[in-house]
């Protein structure tokens, strides 16, 4: 048994190593493949519940069986850290969230590692390779049409902290969402773009009292009295409501819930020229547990996610947006690459180091 | 002369071996986890050590203690949410326990009608997961701060709501109360029924007026019982996380269960097991002026041999009205939530009141793209993995209450028994401790403790077992509660009569001690059971796709705001709970009858 294990992580670890080095050509697919039909049953933990409908898709098709545990982002992370830490054999493959913690608890620890399978070896843009990025999110800026009918009413974030918005912005707690706290980090790494976004937008330096801009910003919105919510879905239809006099604007929640406007008949729409940024985007990231005993089908499975019959499930509403190239974008959508030059992404490294103080600012002015 | 041994040997009695044995047992499970949440207060953890300039994860630090208590900061990061806790635990637990101590002392000494009734639903509201009040105040006070449709009461008044009102403290501690006073109502309700009439009798003929006996005899006698109610639900108070961060997000009113979340979330456990650490102490200092306040009160031996009921004070003319109230009251704090509820199960799209938008397609409906929101699931009642899940909900919540119950017993005997040595009180207070650690921390530190062998106990990892052990610990504190003041009351004398007669130990438990107290010991089973079936944060790290659980598979729908499923499936979970305890409730009714009126 250990000698299996071990022969499993050499494995991983040099399948790894050689799509780093780009070796990874040498590979022998149809070995994999044959080799992943002798495997045992796959043990996917997924932040998003999609995942289950692809599983069973891809059990149709290669008559491996894949079980699905559908986890919260920290959840999931804390479960597989404290799993593998603890050597239990768990999950093969995590489809994962908030890549700044998992990072730091799964993958620079060494029980999860990357793996890019020839799809996106072939296709992916080289960034979206390590850590394999199975889809992109985007947050954005939304408002209600009723009451804006004709024009965007946001011109610049800074706009936020105005008495014009005052009481008026919801916004999901930051103090409880892990990707806020990544995003607001690169709000501080780019504070220099945030401070020309003041002057640009009132004609005048910003005058701070915090160490930066993106800090700054964070202060003045929470001293703007927002409303802080715990569900997107819920700032989504109280932005979007009919028939209100004075509806909120929705700040960071995910584009996807637009989903639903023809359905529930929400007067919603998002910002398409708030400046700086239009919100920011987050990947979904696939990788492969070190001590997996099925590695090969693992592998078939990751394989699987990343082509565009893998990746369905996700493509029933805009928002969500594979790194392959192929994908056409969903009806009514941009494709990512319009919105990739629009929203803010993080640096991952600057994420991690600073989210602690993105937090404690959030903490100190969030409470009334 | 003896030796030591034969001396020991001597000393065993039943309540020795068990005291030995439970404080083993959980030393292992209470013990442990403290101080893992206790030890990771001082190491840096791996996100954290950006924050410690110069820190490798794993180092001692005493950075969290600091920052916490005295940094530039600490009065947003710790002090403010803790005193918003404060007030929303004292204010909750005075709160549940005058409703709950008002509803009980109807019930049980006065000719209310409907007794029956009034006694099965007061339990309802706790039944109900606590979010459901939270969001039925939001559905009908909301005011225009949150937008979307229009607040119930705005919509019919015209008037709108002020935020203090809609939102915020106010309505974190009333949704709370409201769903924790039957516990006042099940304690208080059950040390009243058991309070022998002939002590009131007595101070009647020496002159004493109803106010006097009231204060003078009945109030001390169910002493005990209010301290438990307090204690229970001002640390429910410390603890709870839904409704306070749903009812004070929108007026930015954070307690410490928040700060918690908050820094778990932020990966900085080291800071969030410390306010998990607070939050336990917080509850440890209740607990320990319980004991100072019940223990120099000495023990109150209600139940004797022989024994009768107190006569009812009649209500008179005030019987009615005073029905009429309680009704009133209960049924709405019931139906509100649960027809709030309902309706979003049966509106194909959310806030639409039309009936062309009416159906059961959440419930029966086939998975459908097309269909109301379009999610192309199932409706809960023909989907056979909910239905699986919702098996082993059942088959987990019924044997942690049976296990419950009979530890409970033993444990609340045991420590009465040996009354006043150290190792009664170690052993209730243990018990006890448990219900003040957060769930969230708890079920993560039982995932590390069980996921490998250790020494004599086997990997639990993946197992129904592991779900049953940490729900039992969990939920122990009810049971132990609940066996210590059934056994409180209950006199020596009757287990004397009992070894006089002959009766063996098992015996003695079964035929006397048992049935004596059944309803007592009933309320402390039907807690876990009633728990188990909602629990969510202490057991999404432990279960695994066999061992699925209502809660955790309907995450998914959460997870995509899918809410008419969540609900259909909360629904269906408070049917069961509600059915079976107002089932066995009338079973334990004829039962203790017979073992009291005897």
């Amino acid at each position: 048994m250990p000698h299996r294990k071990i022969v499993a992580t050499l494995l991983a670890l040099l399948v790894a190593l050689a799509g780093a080095v780009a070796f990874a050509q040498a590979e022998d697919w149809d070995a994999i493949e044959d080799a992943a039909q002798q495997e045992g049953k796959l043990m996917v933990y997924s932040t998003t519940s999609r995942t289950a409908t692809a599983a069973t898709n891809f059990q149709e098709l290669t008559g491996i069986e894949v079980e699905v545990v559908r986890l919260g982002e920290q959840d999931l992370i804390q479960r597989a850290y404290q799993e593998a830490r603890a050597g239990v054999e768990s999950a093969d493959v995590i489809v994962v969230e908030d890549w700044v913690a998992a990072r730091e608890l799964l993958s620079a620890t060494g029980y999860f590692v990357n793996y890019v399978p020839p799809t996106a070896r072939e296709l992916f843009a080289e960034r979206h390779q390590d850590p394999l990025v199975l889809g992109f999110i985007n947050r954005i800026f939304g408002y209600n049409t009723d009451k804006h009918p004709d024009h965007d009413p946001f011109v610049s974030v800074w706009d936020l902290t105005t008495p014009e918005f005052r009481g008026r912005v919801m916004i999901r707690d930051v103090a409880i969402t892990g990707e806020h706290q990544n995003a607001f980090t690169e709000w501080v790494r780019r504070s220099d773009e945030l401070e020309a976004a003041y002057e640009r937008r009132f004609g005048e330096p910003l005058v701070m009292t915090e160490a930066n801009a993106g800090l700054e910003w964070m202060k003045r919105f929470l001293e703007n009295d927002p409303i802080i919510m715990t569900s997107d879905t819920r700032i989504s239809e109280a932005v979007g409501a009919a028939g209100q006099e004075d509806p909120p604007y929705g700040m960071f929640y995910v584009y996807s819930k637009h989903r639903d406007i023809p359905l529930q008949d929400l007067r919603l729409t998002d910002s398409r020229q708030i400046d700086p940024t239009l919100g920011y985007y987050y990947p979904i990231v696939l990788q492969l547990a070190a001590a997996s005993e099925s590695p090969n089908a693992a592998k078939v499975f990751i394989e699987y996610l990343t082509t565009l019959e893998g990746f369905e499930p996700w493509a029933d509403s805009p928002g969500v947006y594979t790194p392959n190239p192929n994908q056409v974008p969903f009806e009514g959508d941009m494709p990512f690459w319009w919105w990739e030059d629009r929203l803010w992404y993080y640096d991952l490294d600057f994420a991690a180091a600073n989210r602690g103080i993105v937090l404690d600012t959030w903490l100190k002015y969030a409470q009334r | 002369m003896r030796t030591r041994l034969q001396r020991f040997r001597l000393n065993v009695t039943p309540q020795r071996v068990l005291a030995v044995l439970f404080l083993l047992v959980l030393g292992y499970l209470v013990v442990v986890p403290l101080g893992v949440m206790l030890q990771e207060t001082f190491v840096v953890h791996p996100l954290e050590r950006f924050q410690i300039p110069g820190s490798m994860p794993g180092d001692f630090t005493l950075a969290h203690w600091e920052r916490t208590f005295v940094s530039e900061n600490a009065y947003a990061f710790f002090y403010r949410p803790l005193i918003n806790t404060l007030i929303i635990s004292l204010g909750l637990a005075f709160l549940a326990l005058a409703i709950g101590g008002t509803l009980a002392w109807l019930v049980v000494r006065t000719d209310l009608p409907f007794k029956g009734l009034i006694s099965n639903a007061a339990i309802i509201p706790y039944v109900m997961p606590s979010w459901t009040l939270a969001l039925a105040w939001i559905t009908l006070f909301k005011n225009e701060r949150i937008g979307g449709t229009q607040g119930i009461f705005t919509a019919l008044t015209g008037v709108s709501t002020p935020d203090w009102f809609a939102y915020g403290l106010f309505p974190i501690t009333i949704t709370l109360a409201l769903h924790y006073f039957p516990f006042g109502f099940m304690l208080i309700g059950g040390a009243l029924r058991n309070i022998d009439a002939q002590l009131e009798e007595s101070a009647e003929l020496l002159g004493a007026g109803r106010l006097t006996i009231l204060r003078r005899v009945v109030v001390p006698l169910v002493l005990p019982a209010i301290f438990s109610t307090f204690l229970l639900t001002f640390s429910r108070g410390l603890g709870t996380f839904g409704t306070p961060a749903f009812l004070g997000g929108p007026v930015r009113e954070f307690v410490l269960s928040t700060t918690l979340y908050a820094n778990l979330i932020g990966q900085r456990p080291g800071i969030g097991y410390l306010v998990a650490f607070v939050m336990i102490s917080l509850g440890v200092l209740v607990l320990y002026m319980d004991h100072r306040i019940i223990g120099t009160r000495r023990s109150f031996v209600t139940i004797s041999g022989k024994g009768a009921r107190a006569g009812l004070v009649a209500l008179g003319r005030w019987r009615g009205p005073v029905a009429a109230l309680v009704l009133t009251f209960i049924f709405g704090v019931i139906a509100v939530p649960i027809v709030a509820l309902a309706v979003d199960t049966v509106m194909l799209r959310p806030g639409i009141y039309a009936w062309s938008n009416f159906s059961l397609h959440y419930w029966i409906g086939e998975a459908s793209r097309a269909i109301g929101l379009g999610t192309g699931e199932p409706g809960i009642l023909r989907n056979p993995q909910l239905m699986g899940a919702l098996g082993n909900t059942m088959q987990l919540a019924i044997t942690v209450a049976l296990i419950c119950g009979v530890l409970g017993m033993l444990i609340g005997y045991t420590v009465v028994r040996l009354r006043g040595t150290l190792i009664s009180r170690l052993l209730d207070q243990l018990s006890f401790l448990p219900y003040l650690m957060p769930s969230i921390a708890l079920g993560s530190i039982f995932l590390a403790m069980f996921a490998v062998a250790r020494g004599p106990i086997p990997s639990l990892y993946g197992t129904f077992w592991l779900l049953v052990i940490a729900c039992v610990v969990s939920y122990l504190p009810y049971a132990v509660k609940a066996g210590i003041s059934a056994m409180m009351q209950v006199g020596p004398e009757l287990e004397e009569a009992a070894i006089m007669a002959g009766a063996s130990w098992w015996t003695r438990m079964r035929r006397v001690l048992f049935p004596v107290q059944k309803a007592t010991y009933f309320s402390g089973m039907l807690l876990p059971f009633i728990s188990v079936t909602r629990e969510l944060s202490l057991l999404i790290l432990l279960v695994t796709p066999a061992t699925q659980l209502a809660t955790t598979i309907t995450l998914r729908y959460t997870d995509r705001g899918w809410y008419p499923y969540t609900n259909a499936m909360v629904l269906v979970l408070v049917t069961i709970v509600i059915t079976s305890t107002v089932v066995s409730r009338r079973l334990m009714k004829t039962d203790l009858a017979k073992g009291l009126g005897g």
